[in-house]
């Protein structure tokens, strides 16, 4: 527990995405902190066979109370941030869409925030984002990636819809900090992985055509345990004096794209093509100025921001997590690997 | 003439109908309308409008556009559409074009009224395929009215985007129409068979929940659907909407007296089934070569559409935009003939009442 945590362990926390890959290490995490009074948001249609695993590990874990409901639904936020003073919000939009995107991350994040300041001193709101907000389109290769660094100005060309709803997800965060005092905690993890996730980060590669395409060479890779990032955001949800910060979520020990894809075949062989960023680069130009040339015919899915964003490669840094959240890397490279490697035997 | 359009319904369908318009040209975006502001706003600072409204009458007060485009789910159809019609616009509704045909009808009847055009979101009639087939079919190919037809529309239950979120909430707008899954997406399959039907149409239809829906929790949703019609003509016709058929079937066969065709819209090809008896036993070696020259051909004029640049993924839909927007600059015809609106709409109605989904 951090020093001078803004929440005790009979605090009411609410954790939306609660049964998803990172939600459920997260009320993991919680409950081995002995904290007894949690609320954990589910989608009606989800299937809790994990989360009701990690519940029934604690004895806490048969006190916390599971809510169904719809964020687009102002009702069921207003019934999930009830009586709460910390919200751990993961819930996202993985649509393709970007209207779909923006209603499942922004207007549901609207929906949470407003019901939370109904309540009298809301105390916490940690908003789960991600590295897709960044643009790397002006740096450098294997330039240093921090908080700092410029963030994506034109989603729709990047022809990102889940970044783009990351982003005015924090838009709407940062706002309702700015106009009505909101104390929130921004956390962007990088690539996460573990046990539960089989697929790939794109950052690795795609398999679009079939057939496994490595772009990512010899990049290191902004790699995170779900563990350790889970982590990390129940640090951003207890640690005082973080108000309206903004943490990138990697792990001390990375890999390359290369390395970790060479570990990851180790498991369960498949064939791969490498393609050299150069090569990505000059064929993301073509694809995008034929895409525009040809009115849309086929959609900008390559272009240069995304190629860069994806594939240009970055050094990543985690200094403010471990300054000012007191961030450690709970399981190490070696056991976080093989813990991963584990779900494809 | 430049149109000053508008778009009612901010939502995933909204960024298609702002990409036909560019590649149409004629026509300026004047408003974006969603009942949820930020909605509108989303899709303004994509692409560059800045008039967002969240209320209609304001819209159609301030911007006074010539057409609007309605992309609202359907229980907002009707009275938006009329609204817009009341305030002296020509009207574009999405698929389907209301929750029932009475009130279609009603629409209708008072497009017809303020000499105002309508038209529905049946974009799958203009896809290049369709449009290659209409022009055999005016050339008599069939050698007279078809005889039978047939449609199949496929959806895949893996696309959890779409069928998550509606088997999540009983508060979901698809459950809440009458036809449930069904009538947000059958229409299209629907309408393929009334451009061909005459008015009268007697209707048979079976639904059931397919297994895979059950093990998804679908609750009361199903998936299935088989309809049997025939028209005051004696043309017979069958619709089969199928979430388990694989590969998905998305095509429309015709039957004539003479010859035939197979429209198949997932591969945008089109087989014309000539009449030529072979003897013997060249009956097993010509017909399938012949089969196979067709094939070819329908991959051959894909391909050089794709190089001239029409081999669109949402070509129907700029298709039949173009020509309602040409319509109202011109006073034309409207793209899709307001009878078989109305039979769509019935025939949908009739199935509906049949197959008994709950209502809600």
């Amino acid at each position: 527990m951090p020093a001078n945590s803004i929440g005790s362990p009979t605090d009411r926390i609410l954790v939306t995405g609660s049964n998803g890959f990172i939600g459920t290490r997260v009320v993991e995490n919680l409950l081995a902190r002995n904290f007894t009074n949690l609320r954990l948001f589910v989608r009606p249609s989800s299937k809790l066979e994990k989360l009701n695993a990690v519940l029934g590990q604690y004895p806490a874990g048969k006190n916390c109370e599971i809510v169904a409901g719809d964020l687009l639904s102002r009702e069921d936020c207003q019934a999930a941030a009830h009586d709460v003073s910390i919200i751990i919000h993961l819930a996202a939009g993985f649509e393709k869409s970007f209207a779909g995107a923006f209603m499942n991350s922004a207007l549901a994040t609207r929906n949470l925030i407003a019901a939370f300041l109904e309540l009298d001193q809301p105390r916490r709101f940690v908003n789960v984002s991600s590295f897709a907000v960044y643009s790397n389109l002006k740096m450098e290769r294997h330039a240093l990636l921090d908080e700092t660094c410029p963030l994506e100005d034109a989603p729709q060309e990047r022809h990102d819809a889940y970044g783009f709803g990351k982003l005015q997800q924090e838009k709407i965060v940062r706002d309702f900090g700015k106009k009505q005092n909101l104390p929130f905690v921004i956390l962007r993890p990088g690539a996460v992985y573990g046990p539960g996730k089989p697929d790939l980060s794109g950052r690795v590669g795609i398999n679009t055509f079939g057939f496994f395409i490595h772009l990512g060479g010899s990049n290191e890779l902004p790699l995170t345990f779900v563990d350790n990032c889970a982590e990390a955001i129940v640090l951003a949800a207890l640690t005082p004096g973080v108000d309206g910060e903004t943490f990138n979520v990697v792990d001390d020990e990375t890999m390359t794209s290369r390395d970790f894809l060479a570990a990851r075949k180790s498991a369960k062989p498949f064939f791969s093509v490498w393609i050299p960023y150069p090569l990505a680069y000059l064929g993301s130009v073509l694809w995008e100025n034929y895409s525009k040339k040809s009115g849309g015919q086929l959609p900008p899915v390559f272009n240069r921001r995304r190629c860069a964003a994806e594939w240009q490669g970055n050094r990543y840094t985690n200094k403010k997590l471990h300054d000012r959240l007191g961030w450690k890397q709970k399981v190490t490279l070696a056991n976080a690997l093989k813990s991963f490697l584990a779900q494809y035997q | 003439m430049t149109l000053r359009l508008a778009i009612i319904g901010c939502g995933k369908i909204a960024d298609q109908h702002l990409l036909a318009f560019r590649r149409i040209g004629g026509c300026e975006v004047v408003a974006l309308c969603d009942r949820e502001l930020l909605m509108a706003g989303q899709l303004g600072e994509r692409f560059g409008i800045t008039a967002c409204f969240s209320d209609a009458a304001e819209m159609l007060r301030t911007a006074k556009p010539d057409v609007v485009h309605i992309t609202t789910p359907p229980q907002g159809h009707f009275s938006l559409a009329k609204q817009c019609l009341e305030a002296g616009s020509h009207v574009y509704l999405e698929k389907p074009f209301t929750v029932t045909a009475p009130e279609a009808e009603e629409l209708i009847a008072l497009a017809k009224n303020k000499n105002l055009k309508i038209t529905a979101g049946h974009n799958y009639q203009f896809t290049l395929e369709m449009l290659e087939m209409r022009r055999l079919v005016a050339q008599d190919f069939l050698g007279g009215k078809p005889v039978h037809l047939e449609s199949h529309w496929p959806y895949d239950l893996s696309d959890a985007s779409y069928v998550g979120p509606i088997l999540g909430s009983q508060t979901h707008w698809v459950r809440q129409l009458p036809g449930q899954l069904f009538h947000n997406l059958i229409s299209h399959g629907i309408a393929k068979l009334a451009e061909f039907l005459g008015d009268e149409v007697k209707v048979t239809a079976h639904a059931h929940q397919s297994a895979r829906l059950k093990s998804l929790n679908g609750q009361e949703v199903q998936d299935e659907l088989r309809v049997f019609l025939r028209d005051e003509n004696g043309t017979t016709a069958f619709f089969c909407f199928s979430t388990q058929i694989k590969p998905g079937l998305n095509y429309l066969r015709l039957c004539g007296p003479k010859n035939s065709l197979l429209v198949d819209n997932s591969s945008g090809s089109l087989i014309r089934h000539v009449n030529k008896p072979s003897k013997s036993y060249l009956a097993f070696f010509l017909p399938p070569l012949r089969n196979a020259r067709q094939h070819l051909r329908s991959a051959r004029v894909n391909f050089f559409n794709f190089l001239n640049g029409s081999l669109h993924q949402d070509s129907g839909m700029k298709e039949l935009i173009e020509r309602f927007h040409q319509s109202i600059k011109t006073n034309g015809a409207p793209p899709i003939p307001y009878r078989e609106i109305i039979l769509t709409a019935r025939i949908m109605d009739e199935i509906f009442a049949q197959i008994k989904t709950p209502a809600k």
